[in-house]
């Protein structure tokens, strides 16, 4: 591999073997794709989940997911509590739907990032999904499922505060697809303390009053 | 839809508009011109030849999106009018790219700031560059033009409190300010330039240049990708392009190929260089994608006592140039200080953080207040850009290594920041970094700020605006178009976006681009009438 990345490893004894495991650039890009392709000859599910059954998971049997597979679903199902943590409805069906509509404006925005960033995605979520490497970098010992509020808090912080770029890039990733996808949702617009478009300029524009 | 707008009403007088997701059968076009890409220097040139009496053919990769489509909504916009769906990177994930992917591209999503290109950039150019045609006072009459085009002004209303805490600041320090001239018509003050004008108050190229080169029986194929220009002996024969399907984002599979006898390339700083390397245009001295600029910029958050509600109003209005040349042209990294708007999904992607603490802070988002820094890259040698490339699937990826002269103006930056906004009464300031908390007094931020560790990823950093990578000189050893955006090597093919700047602008760029690509377009509208 590459030089830059092997005379940074001095500094940081904690890191030391995930940094050899694990480096940036392109030695990144492609552990990861291997973890891709492993994480599919293995049984994880990577390709798009489509319309899933509302007993199944508890999101909207109605929605086509277009990007998300089940492991996909069910790592922002273990994230967004942690992620959304005093800003969800306390209620436990109105904090079900709030997760599950969260999960599937995530998977329309992804929708929209084209090919080349959904690759990225990809490798990130296979990597998050696929137990080796979930174990290894994201030191989640169980399946998400059963990863509590706590433990998925305690993970985004490990990677938020890592010194490794990619893990924090990993951290902003996986945070800022949520965040937009929660706060900028119109019903989740009072929890920033935003009231909107004003109402006087919503009822004089034309775009508002077309059948 | 009202008849009251451009847009709506061209369409219904017939204007020529293929929307190219609804083409089902392959097919070759042609004309005098095809320009490609329809964002500030596209919409300049489509309009500038086809008054010429020249044929035109507009290409863009985005849709056309207009006042139907602009309900103030940020997660339509950011999935609709944005490069990636917002999601655009740099190579390493530690810039996030906001370009516009539009009929009008970044014109119909920028927040208005209207500035000519400062007299020490353009002073830079001709010593540098050899650009000696493009000295303040031969350019001014093309600013003067572009500026009564776009009805580029002062911003006269009020500030809002979000751009006024810049002022306050400044004020207090002693610092320069300004208010920025915006390009509106009959602004509504509603702060929402970010995600379509809702009032068709923007004069950007959606309506204005676009509209005239329709007007004059230009033809634009939107939801077209330029795949490829195709050459024969010594002149680009023409462009293959691709039709997008009804997603916007994979191709349906139909083809369309353009014939013209001249090619211009707007495509961005991004997609010019992308659309060239795919092209393998003659580059003997590989200089296609090198020398790509940003403006870096970073940013601090201020907790305000009052209300300053910064997603309503002008979102740009006062800037601070105190600190842009302070240093000379190529001294130590000079930034411009401006504002941003802060919308919830913009303000919960900029701000990182997640649980407690992330809600607490956009909890506050009506108290909270921003001021970025746009660095000026390109002026000094340790500051020679980032590089264009392609992807393996041909998509063009920027990747732009921060150097320590970069970093060394992004902490200066931050601590300028912070100075300002306590010294315009804030309550708390953050760095917008991973290990950055809110610090309640000035002293206390000074010495943390100094203290952060200037890395990539942990500083979040943005750009806005980018500019280079098929830079404009004299000599075609170091450049990629002459002073006119001639490409030095094929002579049917022009170039005329921001990614012919040699280096940043230090300024918000679009009038930049709107002034050379009129500059430009004039004369190759005489070349190509006389021939």
């Amino acid at each position: 591999m590459s030089d830059h990345s092997l005379k940074n490893t001095s500094d940081d004894q904690p890191e030391l073997s995930r940094r050899g495991f694990l480096k940036t650039g392109l030695g990144g890009a492609l552990l990861l794709s291997t973890v891709s392709l492993t994480a599919g000859l293995t049984g994880c599910a990577t390709t798009p989940a489509g319309r899933i059954s509302a007993v199944d998971t508890r999101t909207d049997a109605r929605y086509q997911f277009q990007f998300l597979s089940r492991d996909d679903i069910a790592l922002f199902e273990a994230l967004l509590p942690a992620m959304f943590a005093g800003a969800l409805p306390e209620e436990a069906n109105q904090r079900r739907f709030a997760i599950a509509g969260t999960i599937e404006r995530v998977d329309q925005g992804i929708a929209m990032f084209g090919p080349a960033n959904q690759q990225e995605l990809r490798k990130l979520f296979d990597l998050l999904n696929f137990a080796p490497t979930r174990i290894a970098l994201a030191r989640v010992w169980s399946d998400w499922p059963s990863v509590s509020t706590e433990d998925a808090d305690a993970f985004l912080n490990r990677w938020r505060n890592s010194r490794i770029g990619l893990l924090n890039n990993g951290y902003i990733a996986l945070t800022k697809i949520s965040n937009v996808a929660f706060y900028g949702h119109a019903p989740h617009w009072h929890v920033s303390g935003y009231a909107g478009p004003p109402a006087w300029a919503v009822d004089a524009l034309p775009q508002f009053h077309n059948a | 839809m009202s008849m009251n707008d451009p847009i709506a009403r061209g369409l219904a007088s017939g204007w020529n508009v293929t929307d190219a997701s609804k083409l089902t059968a392959d097919q070759t076009v042609e004309a005098d011109v095809v320009v490609i890409g329809t964002g500030a220097g596209g919409g300049t040139t489509a309009e500038i030849l086809a008054r010429q009496g020249l044929s035109v053919i507009l290409v863009e990769e985005g849709r056309l999106y207009y006042q139907k489509d602009f309900k103030m909504d940020e997660l339509t916009a950011y999935a609709s009018l944005y490069q990636e769906g917002m999601s655009r990177v740099t190579a390493d994930g530690a810039i996030a790219i906001l370009q516009g992917r539009c009929v009008g591209g970044s014109t119909t999503v920028n927040w208005t700031s209207s500035f000519r290109t400062p007299d020490e950039t353009l002073n830079y150019w001709s010593q540098s560059f050899g650009l000696d045609d493009l000295t303040p006072e031969a350019m001014a009459p093309w600013f003067g033009g572009r500026e009564e085009r776009h009805t580029m002004a002062p911003w006269q209303t009020p500030p809002n409190l979000n751009n006024d805490i810049l002022r306050q600041g400044c004020e207090k320090l002693g610092y320069s300010w300004q208010v920025i001239p915006r390009n509106v018509k009959g602004c509504w003050n509603l702060g929402y330039c970010g995600v379509g004008c809702p009032t068709n108050a923007k004069q950007g190229a959606l309506m204005t240049t676009i509209p005239g080169a329709l007007d004059n029986s230009a033809q634009l194929f939107h939801g077209l990708r330029a795949e490829r220009l195709v050459m024969n002996q010594d002149r680009i024969d023409h462009l293959q392009a691709s039709a997008m399907g009804p997603d916007g984002v994979h191709p349906s599979g139909v083809t369309v190929t353009l014939k013209a006898r001249h090619f211009v390339v707007a495509a961005s700083a991004i997609g010019s260089p992308g659309l060239l390397l795919r092209s393998e245009l003659p580059d003997p001295h590989q200089r296609v994608g090198k020398r790509s600029f940003i403006h870096p910029v970073n940013a601090t958050v201020a907790r305000m006592s009052a209300k300053v509600d910064p997603f309503h109003g002008a979102p740009q209005s006062i800037y601070s140039d105190e600190f842009n040349f302070k240093h000379g042209v190529d001294g130590p990294a000079g930034y411009k200080l401006e504002v941003p708007p802060l919308h919830p999904a913009m303000a919960a992607g900029v701000v990182p953080g997640h649980g407690k603490e992330q809600a607490n802070n956009l909890g506050q988002l009506p108290h909270m207040q921003s001021v970025i820094a746009l660095l000026r890259d390109g002026f000094h040698p340790d500051s020679p850009g980032g590089t264009v490339s392609l992807r393996e699937d041909g998509s063009p990826i920027l990747d732009y290594p921060i150097t320590d002269y970069l970093w060394q103006g992004i902490r200066e930056a931050y601590l300028h920041m912070a100075e300002i906004q306590f010294a315009a009464g804030a309550e708390a300031v953050q760095a917008m970094h991973l290990d950055s908390d809110w610090y309640t007094s000035w002293s206390q931020a000074k010495a943390a700020i100094n203290n952060l560790p200037m890395k990539p990823h942990r500083a979040r950093l943005f750009t806005a605006h980018q500019m280079g990578g098929c830079g404009m000189g004299a000599d075609a050893k170091n450049s990629v178009v002459n002073g006119f955006g001639e490409h030095h090597h094929v002579t049917n093919l022009s170039i005329h976006d921001a990614s012919i700047f040699p280096t940043s602008i230090g300024a918000n760029p679009q009038l930049s681009v709107y002034a050379l690509a009129a500059r430009n377009s004039a004369r190759l509208a005489q070349r190509l009438v006389r021939a």
